[in-house]
């Protein structure tokens, strides 16, 4: 699949980085990302990945729109109250971003509907963005990112307190998984919805789960080992990203960062 | 005795204390927070087994779960 003229000047300024080309824009279009939570996360992290070019993007929302979303999740307004968040984010993005392929499943992911999602045996998708507002999803997403081997990138944000990581058991088995670092007794105090955030700060946890991705695509030997040798001369080092948990503080404008370790005994990565 | 820094602050504990000690000596309840020792990570089933040492950069937080 080549370039055509007219993606060229669309993505011109991306094609322009010599890490992306006309190589990492293909990259980009043959891609399927699935984004669990069209909240203020997902919203913003979906349109950044369908503007730069994503092929196929799967939004999964079982939540309407409520007026108190608006301050941040910005693609939605007052005509879409009531109406299920995937399904007007679908409708909105596809309207602005032609190139890109968007399915909605409106439902919450649970237990009962993954073998729906992950029917496609190996799975369609190249990306697992967790973009949900609580911790049992959250636990969710983890145990089927591990099952299907996908990449995990797994944003959050609540109060003036952000953080991100990327997990892949395959290629990075060191460094764990999500219930490695918070298994799933922990006690959870802080949520949007009881503490409260920010627009800007869900925003820029977004804008960075969003990088992270295109930067995870551009380096195939992180989403597909050895599957694809022709095209793993990139500049981009997704294993830099893999297996990293950076925290960011919006009250002091601090980043932090650290290397996930695997826990021996986790119930999940190492049954 | 050994000082080591917790979340940015000094904090002074007797030699040989564990993760789980600091803890303790905190009052911060291990099922609520994740623990960083030098830039990486401790799951919770190692903290009993790692010793302090001085100088030591532990940081201490919370599950972020919302979206
Ligand atoms: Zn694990």
């Amino acid at each position: 699949m080549a370039v055509t003229d007219k993606e060229f000047l669309r993505y011109s300024r991306q094609i322009l980085l010599p890490e992306v080309g006309e190589q990492g824009q293909n990259r980009f279009k043959q891609s399927h990302i699935l984004i669990i939570g069209v909240g203020g996360l997902g919203t913003l992290t979906a349109q950044y990945l369908a503007a730069a070019g994503i092929g196929k993007i799967t939004l999964v929302d079982g939540d309407v729109v409520e007026l108190s979303n608006l301050p941040r999740q910005l693609l939605f307004s007052k005509e879409d109250l009531g109406v299920n968040k995937a399904q007007v984010a679908a409708i909105k993005l596809m309207r602005a971003y032609e190139d890109c392929e968007i399915y909605s499943y409106c439902e919450y992911l649970s237990a009962a509907n993954t073998n729906d999602l992950f029917s496609s045996k190996p799975s369609e998708f190249d990306l697992l963005l967790d973009c949900s507002d609580n911790f049992d999803v959250r636990q969710l997403v983890n145990l089927q990112a591990i099952k299907q081997g996908i990449t995990l990138v797994s944003a959050s944000a609540a109060h003036f307190q952000g953080q991100l990581l990327s997990i892949n058991q395959q290629i990075s088995p060191e460094s764990g998984c999500y219930h490695c670092l918070y298994p799933s007794d922990m006690s959870v105090s802080q949520t949007c919805q009881t503490i409260g955030v920010l627009g800007p700060m869900v925003g820029t946890l977004a804008s960075m789960q969003a990088l992270m991705s295109l930067n995870l695509l551009l380096d195939v030997d992180v989403l597909k080992p050895s599957l694809d040798e022709t095209a793993a001369k990139t500049k981009i080092n997704g294993n830099q990203l893999l297996g990293k948990l950076f925290r960011f503080d919006g009250g002091k404008f601090t980043w932090r960062q650290a290397s996930l370790l695997r826990d021996p005994n986790c119930s999940v990565c190492s049954a | 005795m050994i000082s080591i820094f917790l979340n940015d602050e000094v904090m002074s504990i007797a030699d040989g204390s564990s993760l789980t000690d600091v803890l303790k000596r905190r009052t911060i309840a291990e099922n609520g927070v994740a623990l960083v020792l030098n830039a990486e990570v401790v799951p919770r089933s190692r903290w009993p087994h790692i010793m302090c040492q001085q100088d030591d950069t532990l940081e201490v937080f919370s599950v972020v779960a919302g979206g």
